[in-house]
């Protein structure tokens, strides 16, 4: 055994420092909250190296996005724009990404997108083009050393000082994990929506905006988009409500959103929500979706009726003030997140709970309607 | 397209979660004490993979790559309906992240035959990453079609919805091609009794079983180790922390009368506070 204090190989040539790159997201020219985040985490990280915070967008007429970008903290804006943009399609625009880093002198230090559908469609394709690293759905990020002593590769034993950890949930999001990919640049992640803290819009921040050419190949329309349907919400004020009532699968059929909604009608600026099973049930219409792909909130009170607590509906209401879940099955997750789990039939547990509220309204209290002991 | 589709699924073997054996009290897994499952999201995948060859003929080989143990996934997969599978089991993989397994998977593939259709899961519940499908996409150079939640085949093409941000996409593919499969599709249905039968009958004898369950290594498919396990992985695990349970502990109201665990709510809630007035 050779004494690698004395013989480390050179390591720094792995991940120097460079830029870090924003991959922005817009749904038919509806620029996506979470590349505004990544605009505020990708900041810091290029700050914290002194290096530039570029980001690459892509579509069809752009309007103000460009700038729009600049102002929410990028140094430089790429813009890849044609008719063939216009919806996201996978092999287009893994094309005019994996050309783009192509004709870059060196690649980025660090790569972000969203851990949105269109982000875990196209990262993970990107990060196989280029055989680098990539960390799904992360909750952190951060720039820092790694020193890597492993000895099954010899030649990568050494002091890494800019690595890009990348943090994120992992076995069932009971555990942390610190990722790294330092051997190559550049590093990628891609984070979770409603995590990351944009900077407030600056309409003063000057910036370069940057036109990149966009050359498509026959085989990059294999697959062709039809229809894209996006139900934007009109009349459910679901973000401003202090106090949401939500009903899942566990309601039985859409009878049960009458009962939340005369519930939702005891509180003061309250709202009826849903998960995303009974939306494609047809028991509500989309708008009342909370999660992922529907709405984020965070009311001060949330009573989940009837709802799992599946990882796609919790990301969009787990910030919430206070939360109640109804469940009849004790081992539910949604009792991992929630401040107060009552495990009954959710029909009767809210029919009751309408009972006392109108109880306590009349001033009778809740005694007057609960037996005592 | 007479002889039918060539249809592929994949398949991973992951601890089961839910059962508390082999969860250490750092949080980390000891997989050999674990209990084992099939991932729940590649239910879907299977359903899926068995839809299409109901619907449109054709012919359903099951991909796993994982230790021994995994033989049993497969075996499910096969009481299922399934034709026959294949598991690719080798020391020289064990800490691979999801481009060393898309690359010795994407050879297994290759090795298995040429699919017209290949189905995998959304995610993991312990890799987690949604990545090894669309990295796997990559190296086979196919369209793709992930977060899918319904589609129909006509001739040679592939018509499937899959989720966006707020709402949907109608995309029409032509195949070969890699969907993933959302768990908002199909559940997978009951095994038939034909199925189990058939698969009792076969796991009694070792020979007969071989021919349906064919285990193979990076060798025979001719996957090049340094590409794969530790080595061919961009990425490394630095560190792990034990987290609490967001939101803390959760005060659990059961075992009472409906009326007086909701009297215990409203009061230790204060629910009247929010009321309207
Ligand atoms: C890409 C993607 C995006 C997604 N986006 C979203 C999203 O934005 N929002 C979302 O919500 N989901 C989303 N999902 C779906 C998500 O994974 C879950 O499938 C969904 O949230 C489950 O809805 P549920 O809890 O109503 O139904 P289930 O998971 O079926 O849960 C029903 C619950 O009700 C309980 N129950 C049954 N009967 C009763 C009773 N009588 N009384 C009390 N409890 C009862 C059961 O114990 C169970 O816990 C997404 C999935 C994917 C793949
Ligand atoms: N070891 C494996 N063997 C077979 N298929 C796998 C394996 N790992 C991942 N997959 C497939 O890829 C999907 C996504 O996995 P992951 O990227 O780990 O979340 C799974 O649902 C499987 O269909």
């Amino acid at each position: 055994m050779t004494d690698n204090q004395e013989t480390q190989p050179d390591v720094s040539q792995f991940c120097p420092k460079g830029d870090v790159l924003v991959i922005g997201e817009q749904i038919l020219g509806d620029l996506q909250p979470v590349t505004l985040e990544l605009l505020g985490a990708g900041r810091i990280l290029a700050d914290k190296m002194g290096q530039p915070l570029k980001c690459l967008i892509m579509g069809h007429n752009l309007g103000d996005i460009p700038q729009r970008l600049i102002e929410y903290g990028a140094d430089e804006v790429f813009v890849a724009d044609s008719p063939e943009l216009h919806v996201y399609r996978t092999l287009p625009y893994r094309r005019v990404v994996c050309d783009f880093l192509d004709s870059l002198s060196a690649p980025p230090h660090t790569c972000l997108l969203g851990s949105t559908t269109t982000g875990r469609d196209l990262a993970p394709r990107i990060a196989a083009h280029f055989e680098t690293g990539l960390t799904a759905d992360c909750t952190e990020l951060d720039i820092g050393p790694y020193e890597h002593k492993s000895k099954v590769d010899p030649t990568k034993i050494g002091l890494y000082p800019n690595c890009l950890y990348a943090i994120r949930p992992s076995f069932g999001e009971s555990l942390k994990a610190r990722i790294l990919g330092p051997w190559k640049n550049p590093q990628m992640a891609t984070t979770r929506p409603g995590v990351m803290v944009p900077n407030k819009q600056d309409p003063n921040r000057q910036g370069k905006i940057t036109p990149i050419p966009v050359n498509l190949k026959q085989e990059d329309f294999r697959l062709i988009v039809a229809d894209t349907v996006r139900e934007i919400s009109k009349g459910v004020k679901l973000t401003e409500a202090d106090v949401i009532v939500a009903g899942g699968f566990g309601l039985g059929g859409p009878e049960g959103f009458d009962l939340l909604r005369e519930l939702a009608a005891q509180f003061e600026n309250s709202a009826v929500a849903a998960s995303r099973k009974v939306v494609d049930l047809g028991w509500i219409p989309y708008q009342h979706q909370v999660g992922q792909t529907g709405k984020t909130v965070r009311p001060k009170l949330y009573i989940a009726a009837g709802i799992s607590g599946a990882i796609q509906h919790r990301v969009g209401m787990s910030k919430s003030g206070i939360i109640i879940a109804i469940n009849k099955d004790p081992d539910s997750p949604i009792f991992k997140f929630a401040h107060h789990g009552i495990v009954g039939d959710c029909n009767q547990v809210i029919s009751e709970m309408i009972k006392q509220l109108k109880a306590v309204k009349s001033g009778k209290g809740v005694e007057a309607v609960v037996g005592s002991h | 397209m007479s002889s039918g589709l060539n249809i592929f699924v994949l398949v991973k073997q992951v601890p089961d979660q839910g059962s508390k054996a082999g969860i250490n009290p750092d949080g980390t897994i000891d997989r050999a004490k674990a209990k084992r499952m099939l991932n729940p999201f590649d239910r879907f995948a299977l359903q899926a993979a068995l839809h299409a060859k109901k619907n449109y003929g054709g012919k359903v080989s099951a991909i796993s790559m994982g230790p021994p143990p995994a033989v049993e996934i497969l075996l499910e997969c096969l009481e299922h309906g399934v034709d026959d599978a294949y598991l690719l089991s080798d020391r020289r993989l064990a800490a691979s992240d999801t481009l060393a397994t898309a690359f010795a998977l994407f050879k297994t593939v290759a090795h298995v035959g040429k699919p017209d259709l290949v189905f995998c899961g959304l995610q993991t519940t312990d890799g987690d990453t949604a990545q090894v499908g669309p990295q796997l996409a990559e190296r086979m150079g196919l369209p793709q079609i992930t977060y899918c939640e319904d589609f129909s085949i006509e001739g040679n093409k592939v018509h499937g919805r899959r989720i966006i941000e707020g709402g949907y996409q109608k995309v029409v593919s032509e195949m070969p091609l890699l969907i993933t499969v959302a768990n908002s599709y199909h559940p997978l249905e009951y095994k038939s009794f034909r199925g189990a039968w058939r698969v009792q009958r076969l796991a009694r004898n070792e020979e007969e079983l071989k021919k349906y369950i064919h285990t193979v290594d990076l060798d025979l498919v001719g996957a090049d180790p340094e590409r794969t396990g530790l080595k061919g992985s961009p990425t490394i695990v630095a560190a792990t922390e034990k987290v609490g349970e967001i939101g803390g502990n959760c005060r659990m109201h059961e075992g009472q009368s409906i009326d007086h665990l909701v009297k215990d709510v409203v009061k230790e809630t204060n629910l009247a506070q929010f009321m309207t007035v």
